[in-house]
């Protein structure tokens, strides 16, 4: 099951980068959305999977023995942990993407991604 | 040694007193000058007493380890060379500075330059008495970089200056870093950095000897001007006129100098050594003497004049007998004073006259009989006639090529014809310049120099008279110390007029005297067509200004385009990897068996559903449909979250995308009609452009899906349950911190460092974001234009802005109005929303509380908050709501978050823990069997920041103004 998480992060990856070769802007900032969501499930298929419990542990059999036990097939932690982050980050950046996006549109009176090439020497 | 220490440190301590503009106003000029005059005075009396110490073989220490592991000391070594050389650089340095002190029209100038000389003196000493190679390396860069301010000193108004400075930086420069990689090499060879432990070291039969020798060469020449680099030297004349006595005659340039002989006795006597500096030096002696006698410039005629003798000087350093270290010694003090003291005079003839072409020069002599007589006993000395220390200089020069042993006659009939074309050089300077009737009537303009300058020049010029008379008792000792080997010194040989090397001085004399009689006739040759280094140099800067021309075309701006280059090379890169290392992609163990089929069908349902959204928000063309495609795209995976079993993390990832889709559709609702319009029907300019992006697409996402399966398969996995890691957190966690959440434990505790960090990030993505849309200062970004105009436009934007605030108070007071309505503004809506913040802040401080034990943590309960906030806006729109919210200030939430994190995770600290160590305060605290501990600050840090920040972000994207900017346009 995990192969598939792992080759659906590939499909959505390509999504996400076509978007953001495309010339409207707004399609861009949602590029990196699909991006974002994409890495999320890339650390899910690297977690272990075949689990039917939450990462929550029995205290009361814990207290017993010294030591927690999980209940059932626990799912991975530590990935839920990274995730748990890193999808609050991608709204800031997403937000702060989509503010400098407005900003563009104003300055270059462009939503056209070839259109903003002050770089140009 | 730490007063000798403290003491050599005084220019450095100078240059910081006076670079302060209220120190330099407070002493005035000549408080400057009085207070660095007296200061170098004194630090020459001291070096002098110094030199019965060192006068035995003694040395003077210093050892500071500053990062032993790379070798780095800062170390002084002082033995009788390096004094000698200090004592050149402070002596040459007290006529310099008092000099400077009547040089400059401008007080402003005259502070700027004083800052500059102390600087220099530091490096220079710092770079003589170094005894470390890097410490040496450091100083060698300081005097570099000064030169290159120096000589571009009025580089604000002169292109020669700029382009003077330049040059000498690029070629001195190049040199450093030849000499860096040549002691750092010859460091290795010796194993250590230490100047004491590479001397006692014979590196002549190392096998790396020809490597370290030919950079450390590079170096030194460079530096000292050597052919064919020597061109940066003429071309560094834009230089003050005490600049170029100081660094570009008496010292700097004598680094390289002073290099060769310091490390003479381990690498000196080989045939590469003495080839390379025999054959470079001569070649430079002779043409410098050349290019010197047709230079009508002063002060190109003097460079020209000191590369030759600096030529002179590397060559002497060659010779395979002790005589050449002798004379080479010798020749540097004499050419230090007497080149010095020629340099300033070209300085006050320049500021006396306004010119320096020797073709409109002369009959100075009446109007400046004290310059005349100063300029006289230079050039004299520079001619080498006895009985000035020149003299001295030029009969130990002769002497020590005298063709013995290795030595042919070559070195020695190029130096007699170099030292008649100096003897013309001189008359030239001294005859033509004073003495030979005026041809101009340049006298109108003329000023009589101040007396400072003709004091500071003159002691210099006395001092060669005085060193050759008093050879004896004031020279001999500072040579012997230098030197330690046996030698002899005199004025006048013992033999009298039988002695070849005085016969020989003497013809030299007349013949000099010969060509200069002639001059009528040479001075009229087209310029030599000797090749110089500068047409290589001249040609390098080109090519690489055509080649900067050529890669600029690339550059066409659209950032498309760029985005395009970077990932299909990334893409080709690791492919082309792929094939280079042999199949690193080795997929055996794969697995699509289903654990649970039921909720595996699910979850593939889900993944179609994520995947057919996706392709959505590219085939959608309409940017709402998009936005809404992304929204389910997110939910789906929300579900998968869920079915992951991941609670938590579903929570969050709902919440957040609820709220993203809020925020999508007001910025886009925000963005120009007219501007979506036009991008929407844009079409694609060629057809294979979309085949070209599918194929970096397609490429970049194989190269992706295909890294994330080897990582699937190279998981290790230990037990049928869970990787060890996801174990060890769920075995300890409880035993750890008392809570059952393992995932709340990694994020507040485990990784709780990343945590802060991350929520860190956050608050500034939110903070930039409210700087962008709402501040005024972000204007000129937004616009690009200029600052007044703005300030026009904000009066207007902001009077605008104000008078809406009022119609909005106005129609406050209407309950019920069409916009209100516009907005989704029932009383019903209104009701419920208000209802919803509070209920929400109940909802947030629930999970908050029991974030240990349930799923929801900071994170949700920040968004949860959020969303209300959110609500709030729409439904009030911004002015009401921002009433209503006037408890409620976004900034501050973030700031109290972020240090409530930081004063959570240091606390322990305080009480001898560790940082963010876990306390647990109560394990349970009724009524509702909470858990008690530091983490639950924490998670309060995290709900702050969180819900600070999207406050932020609901109010940036809600902010009015903007709206109505649009109107306007």
């Amino acid at each position: 099951m995990n192969e598939i998480f792992a080759i659906a992060t590939g499909v959505l990856f390509a999504i996400g980068v076509f978007l953001l070769l495309r010339r409207d802007l707004i399609k861009v900032a949602m590029g990196f959305y699909v991006l974002f969501t994409a890495i999320n499930l890339f650390f899910l298929a690297a977690g272990a999977f075949n689990a039917s419990q939450p990462p929550y542990v029995q205290p009361i059999i814990a207290e017993s023995v010294g030591q927690a036990i999980p209940r059932g097939q626990s799912s991975d932690p530590l990935v839920q942990a990274l995730i748990l982050t890193a999808i609050v980050i991608s709204f800031g950046s997403y937000a702060l993407l989509l503010g400098l996006i407005n900003v563009a549109s104003r300055r270059f009176r462009t939503l056209n991604n070839d259109e903003v090439n002050q770089l140009q020497a | 040694m730490v007063e000798f220490t403290l003491i050599s440190s005084l220019p450095f301590v100078l240059a910081l007193l006076i670079v302060w503009p209220p120190v330099r106003a407070l002493l005035g000029r000549g408080g400057q000058t009085l207070l660095l005059t007296s200061a170098i005075a004194l630090m020459l009396v001291v070096y002098l007493g110094y030199f019965p110490y060192v006068a035995n073989d003694q040395v003077l220490k210093l050892d500071l380890p500053w990062v032993e592991a790379l070798g780095l000391h800062f170390t002084l070594y002082i033995d009788g060379l390096a004094l000698l050389f200090g004592t050149i650089v402070v002596g040459i340095g007290v006529a310099v500075t008092l000099y400077t002190g009547f040089y400059f029209d401008d007080d402003q100038e005259t502070g700027r330059f004083y800052t500059l000389l102390m600087a220099f003196t530091g490096s220079m000493l710092l770079l003589v008495f170094a005894g470390n190679v890097l410490t040496l390396f450091i100083a060698w860069e300081l005097t570099s970089v000064i030169s290159f301010l120096l000589i571009s000193f009025k580089g604000a108004k002169s292109e020669a200056a700029r382009v003077g400075a330049m040059r000498a930086l690029i070629i001195t420069g190049g040199g450093g870093l030849a000499l860096i990689a040549g002691l750092l090499i010859l460091s290795a060879a010796a194993g250590s950095t230490q100047f004491e432990t590479i001397l006692n070291t014979d590196l002549r039969s190392h096998p790396w000897y020809m490597g370290f020798t030919v950079l450390i060469l590079l170096g030194c020449f460079t530096k000292s001007a050597q052919f064919p680099f020597h061109f940066w030297l003429p071309g560094g004349m834009t230089a003050p006129s005490p600049a170029s006595a100081f660094l570009h005659s008496a010292t700097m340039v004598k680094a390289g100098v002073y290099l060769l002989l310091r490390l003479e006795p381990t690498l000196g006597g080989s045939a590469l050594w003495i080839n390379a500096l025999i054959g470079i030096g001569l070649i430079t002696m002779l043409i410098g003497a050349l290019f010197a006698l047709q230079k009508r410039d002063l002060k190109a005629l003097l460079a020209y004049s000191t590369i030759s003798q600096l030529g002179a000087l590397v060559a002497l350093i060659g010779m395979p007998e002790s005589a050449g270290i002798k004379a080479a010694v010798i020749g540097v003090l004499a050419h230090a004073l007497y080149k010095a003291a020629l340099f300033l005079m070209a300085g006050i003839v320049e500021h006396s006259t306004g010119t320096r072409n020797l073709d409109k020069l002369g009959g100075l002599r009446p109007l400046m009989p004290g310059a005349a007589v100063i300029t006289a006993l230079a050039c004299l000395s520079m001619a080498g006639f006895p009985p000035m220390l020149g003299f001295v200089g030029k009969e130990t020069l002769l002497d020590a090529a005298q063709p013995e042993g290795l030595l042919t006659t070559v070195p020695l009939i190029v130096m007699i014809i170099s030292s008649i074309l100096t003897v013309a050089v001189s008359a030239r300077f001294a005859w033509d310049l004073f003495f030979a009737p005026a041809k101009a009537d340049h006298h109108e303009h003329f000023h009589r120099p101040p007396l400072g300058l003709i004091i500071s020049t003159g002691a210099l010029a006395f001092m060669s008279l005085i060193g050759g008379v008093l050879l004896g008792p004031l020279i001999v000792p500072l040579i012997d110390a230098a030197v330690q080997k046996e030698f002899t010194l005199y004025l006048f040989p013992p033999e009298g007029l039988a002695s070849p090397v005085f016969q020989t001085s003497l013809a030299v004399l007349a013949l000099g005297g010969g060509i200069f009689a002639i001059r009528r006739w040479w001075l009229t040759w087209p310029d030599l067509p000797i090749p110089t280094g500068n047409q290589a140099y001249e040609w390098v800067i080109g090519a690489v200004n055509t080649c900067g021309d050529l890669l600029l075309r690339t550059q066409n701006g659209k950032l498309r385009h760029y985005l395009i280059t970077i990932l299909a090379g990334l893409a080709l890169f690791i492919i082309l990897l792929n094939f280079a290392l042999g199949n690193l992609v080795q997929l055996r163990n794969l697995n699509f068996a289903f654990f649970n089929p039921p909720i595996d069908a699910l979850r593939i349902v889900l993944i179609l559903l994520a995947i057919i959204t996706g392709l959505g928000a590219i085939i959608l063309k309409k940017h709402l449909m998009a936005a809404i495609s992304l929204s389910i795209m997110g939910y789906s995976v929300g579900g998968i979250f869920l079915l992951e079993p991941a609670p938590d993390v579903a929570l969050v990832q709902i919440l957040v995308e609820t709220l993203a889709t809020v925020l999508i559709i007001i910025m886009i609702a925000r963005l120009s009609a007219k501007q979506r319009e036009a991008i929407l029907s844009v079409r694609f300019n060629h057809r294979y452009s979309v085949i070209r992006d599918v194929v970096i697409a397609a490429s970049i996402g194989t190269v992706v899906g295909l890294f994330a399966l080897i990582a699937v398969e190279n998981r290790p996995v230990s037990s049928s349950i869970n990787r060890p890691i996801a174990l060890h957190y769920l075995q300890n966690t409880y035993r750890d911190l008392k809570i059952t959440d393992t995932v709340g434990g990694i994020v507040t505790d485990y990784r709780g460092t990343d945590t802060v960090l991350e929520i860190t990030v956050f608050a500034m993505a939110a903070l930039g974001l409210l700087t962008l849309l709402t501040r005024p200062e972000s204007r000129e970004l937004i616009y690009g234009k200029a600052v007044q105009d703005i300030d026009q436009d904000f009066k207007k934007q902001v009077r605008l802005a104000e008078q809406a605030e009022r119609e909005y108070e106005k129609e406050l007071g209407v309950a019920q109005n069409e916009r209100a309505e516009s907005r989704m503004s029932t009383p019903l809506t209104r009701k419920i929303a208000a209802l919803v913040l509070p209920f929400a802040l109940l909802i947030s401080a629930a999970h908050v509380l029991y974030s240990g034990v349930a799923p929801g943590d900071g994170f949700t309960a920040g968004v949860v908050a959020g969303l209300a906030v959110a609500l709030w806006y729409v439904v009030y729109g911004y002015f009401e709501a921002r009433e209503r919210l006037n408890w409620l200030v976004p900034g501050r939430v973030v700031v109290l978050g972020l240090v409530l994190t930081l004063a959570n995770a240091i606390m322990p600290e305080v009480f001898g823990g560790q940082f963010l160590e876990h306390i647990t305060l109560s394990e349970t605290w009724s009524p509702a069997g909470l858990h008690f501990a530091s983490t639950l600050f924490f998670e309060i840090g995290i709900f702050l920041t969180v819900f600070g920040g999207s406050s932020i972000i609901m109010e940036a994207i809600a902010h009015p103004r903007e709206l109505e900017e649009r109107d306007i346009e």
